[in-house]
């Protein structure tokens, strides 16, 4: 396939499909710094990437990854926009008129000498945005920039990325699964397959007619309602299922507030009830405090004031072996959460005979199963699979709480559909659920209440 | 003391903030080579008022920061001092020269020249290594380094980014035994947590390389957006802590 200057092609496929490997080959990445093979011929520019300087290329793609934590550099606003230019050994005089006018457009002016950890996630990533720009990159590789904002930071780095190619400055290649955002700024569709294959390429509404199905069956995400297959929608729209019985209490908080050491408080005076077969969604902007709520109400953070009650007691001060009967939680960043080198050690970590023999079909409904996954190495799975994985390490206990951080970040739509299918299951056999999420579709898809974190306080 | 990050734009634009930090880096070493070359009590003390003052004027520090920063060292400075007086080796000489006797202890004035002398000492670290990180900007570090003292750019800033990724070693560990103790594992200071930490610091490194690499970094000669270029000020700076390092020692005489 070619990619013609200037326009923006849209890379979607389901979760592993190698969607971010093609990202990094086009940036000269894979197979040079990353050690791995590469076959057949990919061209920047109408020459071989191969054949060319890491430093060549450099100047001439960008790429910006997924995570802004683990891109940004140096410590301040203004160093890192100068970064890449010092590396291409720009003259003074030109940075200095380059790098003002590289941080005014990502709308950061004013923060220059700001510390890019005080900055919101959304402004982190345009940031990274702006640091790979400066240099004015021939073509600019986009991997899942707004996988990790919130639904205000992600409409801003989409205001940015639609007058990029509006400009046609730079040959995007996007890699989403916010396919709605992305969809309407694609000259040009490539869809993969789960192994890695092509299904189809072209204008994006031709492979939507040609491939739709296809790429649907394959679990990649499409534009539009409707065009996902089946709706998801689940049951939760019979208000009498929920209501009719007085719940037991799961876990409750009343007057509750958190502070970190020295810091400004993250919750304040936060009285929540949580009953079983509820399935509660907190929402608000990233540092809200939707996590830290989260974490106190499990007990592995404890509160300044106030009280938590797991099932009547304080989860601080359960034994873990009960703890983890009561509740379960799935990290934000699942990989930080993981304790063994093997999936199958993973899945199995302190389980109990009976628990054990259930976890392979577990596994199998997640996509994951164990003859296929089970000797990988936890960090060595995708996005995706990663958070699948951790959801299986808690679920595979069922839980009476399930708290869930951020469950469907980087999920496919397979990933999307069994997630929501399995905690359905869940909360049938009398557990809580409460998500904390950006995403829209799953508050829509799941919730049976949704509460709102502004600043830390919960806002009915 | 090292991990003060956070300097204030007023600390930054003080005399001090704009010294060379590589002089102050220098200059620090010379005030604790200097003062492991005497046991006397006039030379720590001595530097230790002279850091403490300078942090406070022309580095233009909060006292509240500065108190903070050295409150750890000067209290084990503190419990060294009474320790090394107490159980010192001199009480045990018949020939040294007894202050009092406590029931079965005896304390000497040996005991306590040199264990005060060791406190003080301490007392004198602990301020001159904060007058240096509560003046310094870690960027600036790295500049002036590279700069001034030739260091490897490839060296330096990579160290910039790890010394950038401290905090996150707080959040890991914090991540991973919640996960210990949600999965129903006791112990949260497990030997596999250190693993954990390792394999997620290698990771956060392994990424960070690839971000500096995907921005051209190491591809050649770079240029600089920041100089760091020798002032008249160092100078002044320079001669300033010669002066002191020579009266402080003047002093144990």
């Amino acid at each position: 396939m070619r990619v013609p200057p200037g326009a923006c092609l849209l890379v979607v496929g389901p979760s592993g499909s190698g969607k971010s490997t093609l990202g990094l080959a086009i940036a000269g990445l894979v197979p040079r710094e990353i050690r791995s093979s590469m076959s057949g011929s990919l061209a920047v520019d109408g020459s071989e990437t191969r054949g060319r300087e890491p430093a060549d290329l450099a100047a001439r793609v960008g790429i910006v990854f997924q995570d802004p934590g683990s891109q940004l550099v140096m410590e301040r606003v203004e160093d890192e926009v100068a970064f890449g230019l010092e590396n291409r050994a720009w003259p003074p005089a030109t940075m200095r008129e380059r790098v003002p006018e590289a941080i005014a457009e990502a709308g950061l002016s004013g923060l220059e000498r700001r510390r890019s950890n005080r900055l919101s996630g959304g402004q982190q990533q345009r940031l990274a945005l702006a640091g790979v720009l400066a240099p004015r990159p021939g073509c600019l590789v986009l991997d899942e920039p707004s996988a990790n904002l919130d639904p205000d930071g992600a409409a801003a780095l989409f205001d940015r990325l639609r007058s990029l190619r509006d400009t046609r400055a730079a040959t995007l290649v996007l890699i989403e699964h916010h396919v709605d955002d992305a969809w309407p700024l694609a000259d040009l569709v490539l869809a993969l397959d789960r192994d890695g294959s092509v299904i189809d390429v072209g204008t994006p509404d031709a492979v939507l007619a040609r491939s739709g199905e296809r790429m649907a069956v394959a679990g990649a995400w499409l534009p539009g309602p409707g065009s996902s297959g089946e709706p998801m929608r689940t049951a939760r729209a019979d208000p009498t299922r929920a209501e009719a019985v007085s719940p037991a209490v799961v876990a409750e908080t009343r007057d509750l507030g958190f502070r970190y050491e020295r810091g400004a408080p993250v919750l304040t005076d936060v009285d929540l009830t949580v009953g079983a077969g509820e399935r509660l969604a907190l929402v608000g902007a990233n540092g809200s405090g939707k996590s830290t709520l989260g974490r106190l109400l499990l007990g592995l953070l404890r509160p300044d004031h106030g009280i938590v009650r797991l099932g009547g007691d304080d989860p601080a001060r359960l034994p873990a072996a009960a703890l983890a009967r009561r509740a379960g939680l799935v990290f934000q960043d699942p990989e930080s959460g993981f304790l063994t080198d093997r999936v199958a050690d993973e899945v199995m970590l302190g389980l109990s005979d009976v628990e054990r023999a259930a976890a392979p079909a577990l596994m199998e409904r997640l996509a994951l199963p164990l003859e296929v996954f089970g000797h990988r190495s936890p960090y060595r799975l995708s996005g995706g699979e990663a958070r699948r994985l951790s959801l299986a390490c808690t679920l595979v206990r069922s839980p009476g709480l399930l708290v869930l951080d951020e469950p469907t970040f980087g999920q496919d739509r397979l990933g999307y559909a069994s997630l929501v299918r399995i905690l359905e299951e869940h909360v049938d056999r009398g557990a809580a659920v409460i998500a904390a999420t950006h995403d829209r579709r799953f508050v829509a898809d799941v919730a049976t209440r949704v509460l709102t974190v502004v600043s830390g306080r919960v806002a009915r | 003391m090292i991990a003060a990050r956070d300097l204030a734009q007023a600390q930054l634009d003080s005399t001090l903030g704009r010294t060379s930090p590589v002089l102050k880096l220098v200059i620090a070493m010379a005030w604790l080579v200097g003062l492991a070359t005497t046991g006397a009590w006039g030379p720590p003390v001595v530097l230790a008022v002279v850091a403490v003052a300078a942090a406070l004027t022309i580095g233009r520090v909060p006292p509240r920061d500065l108190a903070r920063a050295v409150a750890p060292l000067w209290l084990a400075a503190l419990g060294l001092a009474f320790f090394n007086t107490a159980f010192g080796l001199a009480n045990a000489d018949p020939a040294a020269t007894t202050i009092t006797t406590v029931g079965p202890w005896r304390v000497t004035q040996e005991a306590i020249q040199a264990g005060v002398g060791l406190g003080l000492r301490v007392v004198a670290i602990g301020a001159i290594g904060v007058l240096f990180a509560l003046t310094t900007d870690s960027t600036r570090l790295v500049d002036a380094l590279v700069q001034q003292a030739r260091i490897s750019e490839r060296f330096a800033y990579g160290a910039l980014a790890a010394y950038g990724a401290i905090p996150r070693f707080g959040s890991n560990l914090a991540d991973l035994r919640a996960a210990r103790r949600i999965r129903g594992l006791r112990g949260s200071w497990h030997p596999r947590i250190l693993v954990g930490l390792l394999v997620l610091a290698i990771r956060h490194g392994d990424r960070m390389a690839l971000a500096m690499d995907a921005r051209a970094f190491g591809s050649g000669p770079r240029s600089r957006y920041r100089d760091v270029p020798w002032r008249w000020l160092d100078l002044v700076v320079a001669i300033g802590a010669a002066v002191t390092l020579g009266l402080a020692l003047a002093a144990g005489r």
